[in-house]
């Protein structure tokens, strides 16, 4: 995994204070750069005691072929996963998992991950919450991997992008329904929706030009301007409601684009 | 593998580091993560065809060191990065946390020679500024703990401080 996306090594000396130059020149992968919703859902977490049940998603039905849509909605059903982990809901953590298995069969990547559905399911019977947590993240590096393998490497960036839209959707959720500035600045991740869009920028133009990624880019380019706020400034409370209002709609276009339609 | 090398840790001697985990530590400061319990012992694997010297590899290497960590509730990311690290050629990631979660950085070296390499790990907010943390630093393996203060941009330095070049893993665990 560690060659899904690659900067370049940069010679520094131990210094107390980086340079511009230095930090461009950073190594940013998929895998080490961007958090996991299981990182997001931890730091909510000892905001107060969100409630998470109240959090999982109906079953989503995909009737689509349109490979961006689905790569877009496997990664909202990994960041649904964590939901369901944080829950401490084993049947729903079972029922994602064969949701995810089933869209990696439809993505034509299943054959290697079949057997980590087995394994989610052996530590949801056992009520193995944090096993689940890197079980989860295994299984998403692994369908990327496959993804890799089959020359599927755009489709990596869509996952990708569901699972932190999804994540962002459930945490300004829980944000709005109870503002505090601290967790408030759990939503300030300029760095991050920068580095997606800069994968989106990478996409080949057939997927540059479907109307869902246009939509994703779109979004995220409003909200990289709402979370930039000053280091120890917390994202204000109508700015989370904004947040919360354009990822529930991303969500909905995720989950019910209709293929030939513009997205909403 | 992460799995059986958790497993394989759990089963070997504990090797007693005592007040020695931190002896390396920086001052006490209150970003700082918690002291986890003591490593483990090396998991040495069999000797094979492939592998003579049943030496670990640097990714077994640094979940060993982070799989220390995960009994302190600590999980660790599935990713890593993989490469090579030259001496006065440190290695710069970009990484994005989020405020009050406790973060371990871990790089893991696995010289086929001696002598046994020295590792330092060290994390820059988003401005740039060098972190006060928790430093752990043995033969082959070093790491840095901090309670992160903000939710944003981090920047971790991995640098060989003494020893020849060689391959390393960088990987990291949170809770």
């Amino acid at each position: 995994m560690a060659a899904l996306a690659m900067g370049s090594a940069t010679p520094l000396m131990q210094a107390a204070t980086l340079t511009q130059t230095q930090k461009n020149a950073a190594i940013q992968t998929d895998t080490l750069t961007i958090p996991t919703p299981g990182e997001f859902f931890s730091a909510m977490n000892k905001q107060g005691k969100p409630n998470w049940p109240t959090l999982i998603r109906k079953p989503v039905i995909q009737n689509t072929t349109n490979r961006a849509q689905l790569a877009l909605n496997l990664g909202t059903f990994i960041a649904d996963g964590y939901i369901a982990i944080e829950a401490q809901d084993g049947q729903q953590v079972k029922n994602v998992g064969k949701d995810i298995i089933s869209l990696a069969k439809a993505l034509g990547v299943s054959q290697d991950i079949i057997n980590r559905g087995n394994t989610i399911n052996d530590f949801a019977e056992n009520n193995d919450w944090s096993g689940l947590n890197e079980e989860l993240e295994a299984t998403e590096n692994e369908v990327k991997l496959t993804m890799e393998k089959q020359k599927d490497t755009d489709l990596i960036t869509l996952v990708t992008l569901g699972a932190w839209i999804r994540g962002v959707q459930a945490v300004s959720g829980i944000v709005t329904k109870s503002y505090t500035p601290s967790s408030a600045k759990l939503l300030r991740q300029p760095s991050v929706i920068h580095y997606l869009l800069s994968q989106i920028a990478k996409l080949p133009p057939r997927l540059q030009g479907n109307t869902l990624v246009i939509r994703v880019q779109d979004t995220l380019k409003a909200t990289e301007k709402l979370v930039s706020t000053p280091l120890d400034d917390p994202v204000s409370e109508a700015t989370v409601r904004e947040i919360n209002d354009k990822m529930n709609k991303l969500i909905d276009d995720i989950s019910n684009h209709q293929e030939g339609s513009p997205a909403k | 593998m992460k799995r059986y090398i958790l497993s394989a840790c759990v089963a070997v001697l504990v090797v007693s580091m005592g007040n020695g985990l931190f002896a390396q530590s920086a001052k006490e400061t209150p970003k700082s993560a918690p002291a986890p319990t003591a490593p483990k012992a090396d998991t040495k694997p069999a000797a094979t065809p492939e592998n003579p010297e049943g030496s670990l590899d640097p990714r077994s290497k640094a979940l060993e060191l982070a799989g220390a960590f995960t009994n302190d509730g600590f999980k660790i990311r599935d990713g890593y990065f993989k490469g090579v690290l030259e001496p006065n050629k440190p290695v710069l990631f970009e990484v994005n946390l989020y405020a009050g979660d406790q973060y371990w950085f871990c790089a893991g070296m696995t010289p086929a020679d001696q002598p046994a390499r020295k590792i330092g790990v060290a994390i820059y907010d988003e401005t740039g500024k060098k972190i006060d943390a928790e430093l752990y630093k043995e033969d082959n393996t070093g790491a840095a703990g901090i309670v992160a203060g903000n939710s944003g941009r981090y920047y971790v330095e991995v640098t060989l401080e003494s020893g020849p070049k060689a391959d390393y893993c960088f990987l990291y665990a949170y809770k």
